[in-house]
């Protein structure tokens, strides 16, 4: 009798603890189901559509997010760099290259909840297309980190892991079906101030 | 052993099951969604900014930090629901939500006719009377047909830098978003 109860107890135990545990590990993954993985970024591109996948549909549900459409562009996140280690606050990266034709691209820096990180002080969190500043063949390079850099300077503050989010507006890429073809620059690390 | 083995297999399906019934059932059950939030701001048709300076929601982790967002929850069986703004900005755009926050319709400034913030969602049905005579004030509109009967409608604008801000503000502020 007792033996019963304790094995039904180990079954429900198994089944519930599994079950959800399992759930909750797919869907903090960062490279989920529905992910497309373009060098050192990931993008959902089917993530808040009807067209996603059960698991980017239950993990949206937990974020309460509201995802861009297809009109409007597509998001892409880098939480590593090119050596695949996690990005941190206090290093000092650089993206370096040419970005897939959109109208127009923002880049910011976000904690792990995708929330915007505080700018350097009277600076603007983000940086847009329009005011960046090219070299002589459209390329562009971008310093992120916490000292201030000549050119095109994300500043960011504070210490942790971060991630970087490159947004897209209006681009022919955002449609799942041509994602794969686009590439995006790197992210190298330079320093660290530990 | 094979009693402990027995255990072992039934333990292993059953957190199948749940794992395939926790993932079904979160979406339904969930009250961290866009619409859960949205609901908690305030009520249908009330344009709320969920995104840019004046924006203190949770959601405004969605919108990009150069960018200003309102939006407005509906429902078509209402009416049909017509968005309109004046005035414009270097860039905006328009998403249509359903009730599970997910993306069914999105254009931008340069889909629509004359740059303009003016389009009308409505239900098949809808579409079918609205028609027959269509109104003086959807002439210019773009129609947008979603078979749904709750919604969420979003637009965006691009802030450039803060100089643009309080037009931007003023641009968004004017939206209206009303049930015909």
């Amino acid at each position: 009798m007792l033996r019963t109860i304790l094995f039904t107890a180990i079954v429900l135990a198994i089944a519930i603890g599994g079950g959800a545990g399992s759930v909750w590990m797919a869907l903090h993954a960062s490279e989920g189901i529905g992910a497309v993985q373009i060098g050192d970024w990931t993008a959902f591109p089917d993530v808040g559509t009807p067209d996603a996948d059960t698991y980017s549909k239950a993990r949206f549900a937990r974020e309460g997010g509201l995802a861009l459409g297809r009109a409007e562009g597509i998001a892409f996140v880098a939480p590593r760099d090119s050596s695949g280690a996690l990005l941190r606050r206090n290093c000092t990266y650089t993206i370096e290259g040419s970005i897939p034709s959109s109208r127009f691209w923002t880049i910011y820096a976000a904690d792990a909840d995708r929330v915007v990180l505080p700018p350097v002080v009277r600076r603007v969190p983000a940086l847009h297309s329009y005011e960046m500043l090219r070299t002589s063949d459209g390329a562009i390079r971008i310093t992120i980190g916490p000292d201030p850099a000549p050119g095109n300077w994300l500043g960011i503050t504070g210490s942790g892991s971060m991630q970087l989010v490159l947004t897209l507006y209006d681009t022919p890429a955002a449609t799942a079906a041509r994602v794969f073809e686009i590439e995006l620059p790197q992210v190298l690390k330079v320093a660290c101030n530990d | 052993m094979t009693r402990l083995l027995h255990v072992l297999v039934l333990g292993l399906f059953g957190a199948g099951i749940v794992h395939i019934a926790v993932l079904f059932l979160l979406p339904l059950y969930t009250d961290r969604d866009a619409w859960a939030q949205l609901s908690d701001l305030g009520d249908y048709y009330t344009v709320t900014t969920i995104g840019g300076g004046a924006a203190t929601t949770p959601l405004v982790r969605s919108v990009d930090p150069l960018f200003a967002a309102v939006a407005c929850r509906f429902d078509l069986n209402d009416g049909v629901l017509h968005v309109e703004a004046e005035g414009r900005a270097p860039f905006w755009s328009m998403s249509v939500y359903d009730r599970n926050g997910q993306n069914i319709f999105s254009f931008n400034d340069r889909t629509a006719a004359d740059g303009k913030v003016d389009f009308v969602v409505l239900t098949p049905v809808q579409t079918i009377e609205v028609r027959k005579e269509l109104p003086e004030r959807f002439v210019n509109a773009v129609f947008v047909e979603a078979d749904i009967d709750d919604g969420i409608v979003l637009v965006r604008a691009f802030v450039p830098d803060q100089t643009w801000r309080p037009a931007i503000e003023t641009f968004l502020g004017g939206v209206s978003c009303t049930s015909l």
